[in-house]
């Protein structure tokens, strides 16, 4: 087990890490006119690695810092965050004994459902996103959180730490 | 591997959304608290994201090549008629006078007149698939605020909604919730466009009468009336498609905007406020 004291800052790291990444760099990569997201991506690893309840938190907080840096509206992705990491963190438990594959199968769903949720909500809230740029952001979202989930649940582990190996991992090693 | 059991998940994540709809309704009001930890945030970023920028530019070279391999291949064919056509005259353009000339392109702003302007460089596109907006790298030391417009060569690219000391971020006319007051050229009707996304054009609600002829490739501009957020006469983009609005009582007009957003290396705040 990791001193519960270095969590928080270790938390800290590696969400500023996938948002300065995020901004910085995969803003830029973009496909057919959409880009990843590597902030969603730590938390569905979040949810996956901690359940419903650490990615709900995870979710929220890495939401509101990504909503300080960008001008869309306010609130609105902790909202989404929020309800997908703990969505996911459900999922995760349920499916925690089929294919060695699931997080990256899982992540990918999260990737689309975000995409979708972000586009709806929006609309609620007055802002007419396009729907019919959904299906790029969902493919390019969901293809990104499928590549980027096994590292970033490493990065989950680092700060939280584990006690069994994931097969997928195993597989890796 | 240990997953905490959902139960009591429920009471948390009801927090967590509350708190997030308590958010969402604060920040639609643009409180002054939001816009200022968004600014505080915008001046942490900026040089993190600068230097990162840096250190990242070939990968992203390389990944740009790859991308936007057919674009990159039409432009290439320009760039070597273009050269063919520089040689011939025996004049070299090197990569330094290309940015110069992207520059003074930037600069061509017949319709700002006597305005004052500050030429800034593109440091980043919209940060989300959601956002659209882009950075650039002038801020309120150089004489930008929040509420001037921002045009390039072509005509209007936005308008700036939040400005630091080195920093500024431009809304972009394709932003579905940017709007602007227009005219159009011919006939001076006026209208309001809005943006629809992310190279989609922009729609146009007008008063025109449904039997007014309004022809394909009429100009647009700012209309610049009482209280207007812009000045008038920035050219906004050209009528691409005319046709009634709902109800059936007047025209909506779609108009391709006369600059491409995301292609943008140099935009030109024009040092104009709304009285």
């Amino acid at each position: 087990m990791r001193p519960r004291r270095w969590i928080p800052l270790r938390a800290a790291l590696v969400v500023l890490a996938a948002l300065v990444l995020q901004v910085s760099v995969a803003a830029d990569l973009r496909v057919a006119g959409a880009i990843g997201d590597l902030v969603l991506v730590v938390v569905v690893a979040a949810a996956l690695t901690g359940g419903p309840d650490r990615g709900a938190t995870y979710g929220f907080a890495a939401g509101l810092l990504y909503d300080l840096v960008v001008d869309t509206p306010f609130g609105l992705t902790p909202l989404t965050y929020a309800l997908v990491g703990y969505g996911v963190g459900l999922a995760g438990a349920a499916l925690q004994r089929t294919s060695g594959w699931w997080p990256v199968a899982v992540a990918a769903l999260a990737g689309v459902a975000h995409a979708a949720l972000y586009t709806g909500l929006g609309n609620l809230v007055g802002v007419a996103y396009p729907f019919d740029d959904l299906p790029a952001i969902a493919l390019v979202v969901g293809a990104g959180a499928a590549l980027a989930i096994v590292p970033a649940m490493r990065a989950l582990w680092w700060v939280h730490g584990h006690d069994e190996p994931d097969r997928l991992e195993v597989m890796f090693r | 591997m240990a997953i905490s059991p959902p139960t009591g998940s429920r009471t948390r994540v009801a927090v967590l959304v509350l708190a997030s709809v308590t958010l969402v309704v604060i920040g639609l009001r643009d409180v002054a608290v939001v816009r200022d930890l968004r600014e505080g945030a915008a001046e942490v970023v900026a040089p993190v994201e600068r230097a990162l920028g840096t250190v990242t530019s070939p990968f992203r070279n390389a990944w740009h090549g790859i991308t936007d391999y057919e674009d990159v291949k039409r432009e290439n064919d320009r760039l070597r008629a273009e050269l063919a056509e520089t040689e011939a005259a025996g004049i070299g353009r090197s990569d330094a006078e290309q940015q110069f000339a992207d520059l003074t392109a930037a600069l061509d702003l017949p319709f700002a007149g006597d305005l004052p302007t500050v030429t800034a460089r593109v440091v980043s596109g919209p940060r989300s698939n959601f956002s659209h907006a882009i950075e650039i790298d002038k801020g309120t030391d150089d004489g930008v605020a929040v509420g001037m417009p921002a045009a390039a060569g072509g005509g209007l690219v936005g308008r700036v909604t939040q400005a630091t000391a080195g920093t500024a971020r431009v809304e972009l006319i394709t932003d579905p919730e940017f709007r602007v007051g227009v005219r159009l050229a011919e006939g001076g009707a006026l209208g309001t466009a809005r943006g629809q996304g992310r190279g989609e054009p922009l729609a146009v609600d007008t008063s025109i009468n449904p039997r007014t002829e309004v022809a394909d490739g009429t100009g647009v501009v700012t209309s610049g009336v009482d209280r207007s957020a812009y000045p008038p006469g920035i050219p906004v983009g050209t009528v691409a498609e005319v046709r009634e609005g709902s109800g059936g009582l007047a025209l909506e007009l779609v108009v391709t905007p006369l600059v491409e957003a995301d292609q943008l290396s140099y935009v030109t705040v024009l040092q104009w406020q709304p009285e």
